[in-house]
């Protein structure tokens, strides 16, 4: 039903505006802090008007902080992301699409499992596998009883550790297990006239050729929504970075920003924080006005 | 047309079919399946939807592998081969043309993977395209082609290969009425031409009885009748075969015999025959003859509603407690009375065992012989 009333036109306005108001004034507020001194912001407070430090805090920023460093790990961390898994969910998704697998439904299952199962969840866990990536392994070892044959037989237990900590590895590897990839591509296949797959076989295409020829090329909207989705994802993380490096110079971008607030009681130094979270928005804004229209066909097929 | 026709026939191949089964998990598909598709012919394969025409035809093809049995295809044995190494081409239901391909790329798919230079896959494609009318539309991409035009590329793609074996998958179903006609003449035209061994699934009579040299009519997984299109309308060889074919189909009755003469449920003598207990007696439409004047002999059943078509009309009618069909020729005329008088000549008429339904041949002729 819509309605075309003149007075609930200007109550929808009203509210649209009253959103607007919501959305663009903190941003508004994170320019005008941005362009004050420390100094005259230690005086004022925030404040709603412009001052005419904005390219000094910005210089700041490349000199005093580590900020655009960990925006090259940022980059790494959302292009590896956006990359890796669009790889694996494409693939899994070709497994349990147009192949006949054993337990496919299971599988599948278990892959929508990490939908409801985020990262955010399975933290410690999640940290002392990254902490010793062979652990799972020498549990299980230990606990069937293996390791006491493969002692008997070498001398020694076996025993691996490999620690992926304040790597990149470690930082994009974790953040992969999310099923929802998956989920899109498999969507997507199922739209697909179901006997292509066959008609390419008939026209002697294996199942690389198919994948190469035909199914890379039509997947190409459903890669560029779900690079744009993980990409985001990836370069908007926030807690697992922050514990999964130590270091400064391994430290995301907006992990670094956070950091920039002193520890102890001093005010801390909020235009040249807001310089520096104008800065790392800049990516995936551009990101953002360039693929749009990809981002909400993926927002739309990753919720039907 | 002609000058064509030697570079586009092929020599066609025969398949064999040796106790071919395909069971999936545990639910039998196909329990044993001997059958023999003749080099050149345009084999039917009919049957109602889950009788497993589509399975046959995919493990024909290599699609789908066989629980067990042999497939071969011009003496050579191929249930392990994979489906480009069958010589098989396939016409899908939903075409299943690549969408992000032109025309032209669709059909040139195969032979680029087999290798073939550009120059020559030109060539083969362009003479595949004339030969369909495709010419003006090698460019375009599929979404941009009408469903006709679709169904002709996909057959195309089919062809270019020049298979020894062409398999058809209900190939028909999504176009509509006058355009499935126009198909139909096409692709008899097209078989005639190319002459490769053709296999063609369908649940259509229609398309059966005009396009087959062979009709080959399946029931769960097993074989009804394998014949030609002649031989099955007038000599079927079940019930089943007998109900499947024919429009109206075949009016089937209970009588029972008690050695001279078979009689309806109601006591009505149908005809003579030597045979003693209960059967299936089967007339088709068009065969019975209606009385217009008053005659003893004659069988009485009771009309229940009688439609037009124009060209002949179709009567329903109550016979001993069966619905009737009779297709009768004289157009508009509806029957005066409500009681129609009857007469079903014996040769027209099939006997059919009460419990398996199978045809006993000649039940009438014996009788007819020994009356002379």
């Amino acid at each position: 039903m819509v309605e075309n009333a003149r007075s609930i036109n200007i109550v929808a306005s009203l509210i649209l505006i009253m959103g607007v108001i919501f959305i663009f004034g903190p941003l508004y507020l994170t320019l005008a802090t941005a362009s004050h001194s420390y100094e005259f912001m230690l005086q004022n407070g925030l404040t709603w008007s412009f001052g005419g430090n904005l390219i000094a805090n910005f210089k700041r920023i490349f000199t005093e902080t580590s900020i655009p460093m960990q925006m090259v790990n940022s980059l790494i961390v959302a292009v590896g992301n956006a990359v890796a898994g669009c790889v694996l969910s494409f693939l899994s998704a070709y497994a349990i699409v147009y192949f006949r697998v054993r337990w496919a439904s299971i599988v599948f299952a278990l892959i929508l499992a990490t939908v409801i199962l985020p990262l955010d969840m399975r933290f410690v866990t999640t940290y002392q596998v990254a902490s010793n990536i062979f652990s799972p392994l020498n549990a299980v070892l230990d606990a069937t009883g293996l390791n006491d044959a493969v002692a008997g037989l070498f001398g020694a237990p076996f025993h691996a550790e490999w620690s992926i900590l304040n790597t990149h590895l470690g930082l994009v590897v974790p953040l992969l297990a999310h099923g929802m990839g998956t989920f899109l591509f498999r969507q997507f296949f199922l739209t697909l006239p179901k006997d292509l797959f066959k008609a390419a076989r008939m026209d002697g295409a294996g199942p690389i050729r198919f994948l190469v020829d035909i199914l890379l090329p039509l997947s190409r909207t459903t890669f560029a929504s779900l690079f744009v989705l993980t990409f985001l994802s990836g370069w908007t993380q926030y807690l697992w970075p922050l514990v999964a490096s130590s270091t400064a110079e391994m430290q995301t971008a907006v992990v670094g920003l956070a950091r920039l607030v002193p520890d102890e009681g001093a005010v801390p130094d909020y235009p040249l924080i807001m310089a520096g979270a104008i800065l790392v928005s800049i990516i995936p804004l551009t990101m953002i006005a360039l693929l749009q229209r990809y981002l909400v066909q993926g927002l739309v097929l990753s919720e039907k | 047309m002609n000058a064509i026709d030697p570079a586009i026939h092929v020599a066609a191949a025969n398949i064999r079919l040796d106790g071919v089964t395909k069971s999936y998990g545990k639910m039998p598909i196909i329990p044993n399946l001997d059958v023999e598709f003749r080099a050149g012919e345009f084999t039917v394969v009919l049957g109602p939807s889950g009788c497993g025409k589509s399975t046959l035809m995919q493990m024909i093809a290599g699609l789908e592998r066989v629980s067990g049995g042999r497939i071969v295809i011009d003496g050579r044995e191929v249930q392990e081969l994979e489906p480009k190494e069958r010589g098989c081409a396939m016409v899908f239901q939903n075409y299943a043309l690549y969408p992000h391909m032109t025309v032209f790329d669709n059909i040139a798919y195969s032979l680029k993977i087999a290798g073939m230079t550009k120059a020559e896959r030109r060539v083969r494609v362009e003479l595949v395209a004339k030969m369909l009318g495709l010419t003006e539309y090698l460019g375009r991409k599929p979404s941009q082609l009408s469903g006709g035009q679709r169904q002709r590329v996909a057959i195309g793609r089919a062809i270019v290969r020049e298979p020894s074996v062409l398999l058809f998958d209900e190939p028909l179903s999504n176009l509509d009425a006058q355009l499935r006609h126009d198909t139909r003449v096409e692709l008899a035209e097209l078989h005639r031409r190319i002459g490769a061994t053709t296999v063609f699934v369908t649940h259509d009579q229609v398309e059966a009885m005009t396009l087959a040299d062979r009709i080959l009519i399946l029931n769960k997984g097993e074989i009804e009748q394998y014949d030609t299109p002649k031989a099955i309308y007038h000599n079927p060889a079940s019930v089943f075969v007998a109900r499947f074919i024919g429009s109206p189909p075949m009016n089937i009755l209970p009588v029972s015999g008690d050695g001279t003469v078979l009689r309806l449920s109601d006591g009505q003598a149908v005809a003579e025959c030597r045979l003693k207990g209960s059967f299936q007696l089967g007339i088709r439409p068009e065969d019975i003859a209606v009385y217009t004047t008053a005659n003893a002999s004659a069988l009485r059943a009771d009309v229940r509603y009688h439609e037009d078509l124009g060209s002949h009309s179709i009567l329903a009618a109550d016979l001993s407690g069966t619905m009737v069909r009779i297709t009768t020729p004289f157009g508009s005329q509806a029957p005066d009375s409500n009681v129609l008088l009857l007469s079903c000549p014996q040769q027209r008429l099939h006997l059919f065992d009460a419990v398996t339904g199978k045809a006993i041949a000649g039940a009438f002729t014996a009788a007819t012989k020994e009356k002379k």
